[in-house]
């Protein structure tokens, strides 16, 4: 019997995909649902992608969409990084099953309820699904054992602009209600799968000669993402930003640094969009919200991704 | 036939005055009373409508508990002025018997409305939040209600919060405008003739005659000493109960039709602007959105004589 249970809110394109691998495989832990949510790609593709991807584990768990849009922007997909389908185009067959429903933000809200203080979410896409939830049953927030958040770049640059990280950046008021929730949440930055964290072409080789289904699909769809790393953000490396939050949800010892601190979220004007304003010097003596990832075991994180891929 | 209804509110006193309008119309089958801030917290707005169907007689109405926060902004400003601390005019009443169904609001006039297609009219009498959620949850409900008839905004007057906006609007401009543009039939009852209606002194002193018109005067103390201060004015504004009254007989208002949009940010933020030209050289932000019906006239006289006539009903 597993002992540990994940619900996985995703906008399933490439890295995402991984992730998904990363917490079907994992012999302990049993992934009660799967939430899709607009971001990377559109809310179909990501579905789509998120049931191709459960059949390849040879899973049964029941994916439910949610929000198309974010609260009050509108969607803003990122083919031009994962490919036009999300995962690299190599055009994957359509998955056998259909979606378990369209209710995403209510089988959050029932299934937590149901199992107040057992269930981690893990987010790997923008927050909507889940601040639509929190507007709905404000409980949510003590019923989530524990929230990992990838999204945002705590003090450091952005990827989709120079103040913030893509995550953050499609649904910025989403994130700031996630945030100031009351939700036990560590958030893991997009700067921690970058550099050292990022996976070389020996590394890729290797886990190519896994020769499973599963590392082959992991690597093939991550290959726009990797080319665009390399042209937009200067990273010969794969960064597997999703994964990395994956595996801190997965074996928290991945995380080798994490603080609580206040952190906002700028709503207010187009350039600081989206931006994760961490108060590391409590410099605003405000109470501290979430806690922040701050370093990572970079041999521990390649290592479980290798085994959960072999 | 009677017609279904859903009041969303923030008791709030002329909330307690239109649920309690609404309860004693024979026309009118309250269904449920879901709750939301504004007048005062979510807390005590659930506590003040479940002490509100306890002292109808209607404790099996359901009472679901709403959105404590608005979609995006803060709500940081309780207007114990208006209302009192205690949400009705500091009458201190005791603690309500009964509690919140387990579902929330939201998920309460979805599941509702969803079952009876066709048949709920949504009263929203306070911030629109938790219909904004409602239309997240499942969209299909614009297409399910019977209609939305609404207590809110201002098309042709000033707010009542400063010169732009009305409270409920102002609370949560950001859910107000997708209630405003969801393509629902929907009428607002805004400031444009709720403050054309006033409730003087020796009119709510003549509905004492009941218990129930006795519980209105009761609260409606505080409520008056507000309209002094505020408004100069010896008596109540009809708020609330303008929606119901609506509700009862529409022929009470005239109306116009068009689109409004909600403005959600600057000086202006919470500002019902009604287009009440339609005809544009170029596209707006107006363009192609649905019309909806706003209350801009009222016949006082026989609001007021159709609201006591229920009031004051054996």
């Amino acid at each position: 019997m597993p002992h540990r249970r994940l619900i996985i809110d995703t906008d399933t394109a490439s890295d995402d995909a991984v992730a998904l691998i990363m917490a079907l495989r994992w012999p302990d832990v049993q992934v009660d649902a799967i939430t899709v949510v607009h971001g990377n790609v559109p809310l179909e593709q990501g579905s789509l992608n998120a049931r191709y991807t459960v059949e390849l584990c040879a899973a049964k768990t029941p994916v439910y969409e949610g929000a198309a849009r974010p609260l009050l922007r509108a969607a803003a997909h990122a083919e031009w990084f994962h490919g036009p389908d999300g995962l690299g185009d190599m055009r994957y067959p359509a998955p056998r099953r259909a979606p378990a429903g369209q209710d995403a933000v209510q089988q959050l809200i029932r299934r937590f309820g149901e199992a107040p203080g057992e269930i981690t979410l893990v987010t790997l896409g923008p927050l909507t699904n889940i601040a639509l939830a929190l507007g709905v049953e404000p409980r949510l927030a003590h019923w989530v054992k524990e929230c990992y958040v990838m999204g945002g770049a705590a003090c450091c640059v952005g990827n989709v602009t120079p103040a913030a990280e893509y995550n953050i950046w499609c649904d910025p008021e989403a994130a700031r209600i996630v945030f100031h929730s009351g939700m036990k949440i560590l958030m893991v930055g997009w700067e921690h799968c970058r550099g050292q964290a990022t996976l070389s072409a020996e590394e890729r080789a290797a886990i190519y000669r896994l020769a499973t289904e599963r590392a082959c699909f992991a690597m093939d769809c991550n290959r726009a993402a990797l080319q665009a790393g390399r042209e937009l953000q200067g990273e010969t490396g794969l960064m597997l930003p999703d994964p990395v939050t994956m595996a801190i949800a997965l074996d928290p010892a991945v995380c080798t640094g994490r603080r609580p601190h206040f952190v906002d979220v700028a709503c207010a004007d187009e350039l600081t969009r989206g931006m994760t304003v961490v108060d590391q010097l409590n410099v605003t003596g405000k109470t501290p919200n979430i806690e922040v990832c701050w370093a990572i075991d970079f041999e521990r994180w390649k290592a479980i991704l290798v085994e959960m891929l072999s | 036939m009677t017609r279904k209804i859903i009041i969303d509110t923030d008791p709030g006193i002329d909330d307690a005055m239109a649920i309690l309008f609404a309860f004693a119309a024979p026309e009118l089958e309250v269904v449920g009373l879901t709750t939301i801030f504004g007048n005062v917290q979510t807390h005590l707005a659930t506590q003040n409508a479940l002490r509100l169907v306890e002292f109808a007689g209607r404790a099996h109405t359901p009472v679901a508990h709403g959105a404590e926060q608005p979609l995006v902004i803060p709500y940081d400003r309780i207007p114990e002025i208006v209302h009192g601390a205690d949400g009705l005019g500091n009458t201190h009443q005791p603690a309500p018997e009964g509690q919140a169904i387990e579902r929330t609001a939201a998920q309460f006039i979805v599941e509702t409305v969803m079952q009876h297609p066709g048949e709920i009219t949504l009263v929203p009498v306070g911030p629109l939040t938790n219909l904004a959620l409602a239309l997240d949850l499942e969209p299909r409900i614009v297409n399910h209600v019977q209609e939305v008839v609404l207590m809110g905004g201002a098309a042709t007057v000033n707010g009542n919060v400063n010169p732009a906006a009305e409270a409920n609007i102002w609370h949560d401009p950001h859910a107000a405008d997708q209630v405003f543009t969801a393509g629902w039939p929907l009428t607002m009852v805004g400031l444009d003739v709720t403050m054309a209606t006033t409730m003087d002194e020796a009119y709510l002193a003549g509905l004492r005659a009941t218990r129930t018109g006795d519980y209105i005067y009761q609260i409606s103390r505080f409520y008056q000493q507000f309209h002094k201060l505020a408004h100069n004015l010896d008596g109540c504004h009809t708020h609330d109960p303008s929606a119901i009254a609506y509700l009862l007989d529409p022929t009470l208002f005239t109306t116009e039709r068009g689109p409004i949009r909600v403005i959600t940010d600057g000086i202006a933020a919470g500002q019902t602007l009604l287009d009440r030209r339609r005809a544009w050289l170029a596209p707006n932000a107006w363009s192609d959105l649905p019309e909806v019906t706003v209350c801009t006239g009222v016949d006082a006289e026989r609001l007021l004589d159709l609201y006591r006539a229920c009031i004051l009903r054996p």
